[in-house]
């Protein structure tokens, strides 16, 4: 009698979470909130169910933009604050792909905040993980756009004097389709909402508040979370209403709410769609591939 | 923190219930192999050893238990996987700590065994069938037996420095 059955989404996936797992082990300092994210997202990968070749998981520079070398999937461990548009030029060049960006709070919402926008306003099927600690861990924790007013570090001995950037906030005012917020603090919820990121159609976004235990507070540690911690479900949010989630969102920094803040119940297309379209309706009159230079001579 | 998913406890066959059992031991083994490996980058050798020490024995478990799975039931397939199962036994991840002592390590293995045993006992009353009530009794009674080995190599082991937790961070490497 068989009474168990298995809970991934895609029945069908033939796929573990070993056969994400590169040979290449972590250099993370243990107890680093980045380990419980990588075992989200191998966990998330077995259930979409696509091999590791026809994924590519594209980050920045930082400690968290190490993990695209720890999966098994094509990676490119990049140029700081570059995920997105390196993400977008391949999703581009190659649709089929599953393609991931991932990267630090540092490197999405400091150098790279300025690329954030342009990646929710083209909307290409991509999702992007930022692993959020609230500090530059790779260069020794320097304050970092969404470090909280007052917090001391290296470059702010006395207290930062800066209010943070709230990752939520930014991403919903500028129209992004797919938003959420998790924490390795409860790595089974962070699997779901990974795994609903990549299902869902254009730029998913997943803020992921990850512990740095060298650099960060007490009170920014997984003991913590595990402590406040609260499923945005357990307090009647809905996820269908982008005002509803720019409310919710305003506890970032104070609160810690996990779950999906907004879902658009319908979808725009996504540019790689468009672009398909746009192919189609021109090709009847395009010139053959043989002939494309003649375009540029002039007779 | 320990959780399943898609596991019907009421319902649970002998063949799934040594199955699962066979998973958690093979997860717990992993992450202590994980936690050897982190303690051998950061120079943590007393550690390290302890948690290959646990990776083993995680493994001599799972071999019995995986044994006795071929014996009753041979390859019938299984219908349990790893995704229905969330640390455990397995040491979550912010138990490790670079240059943790001997005696932190043991500590963090001793929160595993209770979190294994807390969950045997929050399963069982839920268990209809005798077999699998059995088993899960066996089981919840090795994980007393190994927290009270773990316990007495905690009082053998040397006392920790009283220093900050401050002093222990490792640093990481430039790019
Ligand atoms: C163009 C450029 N500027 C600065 C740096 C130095 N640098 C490397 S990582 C980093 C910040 C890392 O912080 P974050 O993105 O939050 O990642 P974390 O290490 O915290 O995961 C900086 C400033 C760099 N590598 N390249
Ligand atoms: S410095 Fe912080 S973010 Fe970087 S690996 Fe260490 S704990 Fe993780
Ligand atoms: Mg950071």
């Amino acid at each position: 009698m068989a009474t168990a059955t298995n809970p991934d989404s895609s029945a069908t996936s033939t796929f573990t979470s070993k056969d994400f797992k590169s040979d290449l082990k972590p250099i993370w300092c243990p107890g680093c909130g980045d380990f419980g994210v990588l075992q989200a997202i191998y966990r998330a990968l077995a259930a979409i169910g696509r091999p590791p070749h026809e994924i590519a998981f594209i980050s920045g520079i930082g400690c968290s933009s190490r993990i695209p070398g720890y999966t098994t999937a094509y990676g490119f461990n990049s140029v700081h604050g570059r995920s997105l548009p390196i993400a977008q030029g391949l999703k581009l060049a190659r649709p089929e792909l599953l393609v991931l960006a991932a990267g630090g709070d540092g490197d999405g919402f400091s150098i790279g905040g300025g690329h954030v926008p342009h990646a929710i306003r083209r909307n290409d099927d991509l999702t992007y993980i930022v692993m959020d600690n609230q500090t530059y861990g790779l260069t020794k924790g320097q304050l970092s756009p969404t470090s909280p007013k007052g917090q001391r570090t290296v470059t702010s001995a006395h207290g930062s004097l800066e209010n943070p950037v709230n990752p939520l906030m930014y991403v919903l005012a500028y129209g992004a389709s797919f938003v959420a917020q998790g924490t390795p603090a409860d790595i089974p919820g962070l699997t779901a909402i990974i795994e609903e990121a990549i299902r869902f159609p254009g730029f998913a976004f997943v803020n992921v508040q990850s512990p740095c235990v060298t650099y960060g507070e007490e009170n920014q540690q997984i003991k913590h979370h595990k402590a406040v911690m609260k499923k945005l479900e357990s307090v009647g949010h809905d996820a269908t209403s982008r005002i509803q989630a720019l409310d919710k969102a305003q506890t970032y920094g104070t609160e810690l709410l996990t779950g999906v803040f907004f879902r658009d119940p319908t979808p725009p297309p996504t540019l790689g769609a468009l672009v398909r379209q746009r192919q189609e309706a021109l090709m009847p009159n395009a010139a053959p591939r043989e002939r494309i230079l003649d375009l540029f001579v002039q007779r | 923190m320990s959780s399943t998913k898609g596991i019907n406890f009421p319902t649970l066959s002998l063949k799934d219930a040594l199955d699962l059992a066979i998973l958690i031991e093979e997860e717990a083994c992993e992450r202590y192999q994980e936690f050897a490996d982190q303690m051998e980058i950061h120079r943590t050798h007393e550690a390290a050893q302890f948690f290959r020490l646990m990776a083993g024995n995680e493994e001599k478990h799972r071999s019995e238990l995986a044994a006795r799975r071929v014996e009753r039931f041979a390859a019938q397939p299984s219908s349990v996987t790893r995704s229905m199962i969330f640390d455990i036994e397995a040491p979550d991840y912010d138990e490790a700590r670079a240059f943790m002592t001997e005696r932190a390590a043991l500590r963090a293995a001793l929160r595993s065994e209770e979190k294994a045993y807390a969950f045997f006992v929050a399963a069982l009353p839920q268990i209809k069938d005798d077999a699998v009530r059995a088993l899960f009794e066996e089981l919840r009674d090795e994980e007393v037996e190994h927290q009270e080995l773990v316990r007495r190599e905690i009082k053998k082991a040397p006392a920790d420095p009283n220093l900050p937790d401050d002093d222990f961070g490792d640093e990481p490497v430039g790019q």
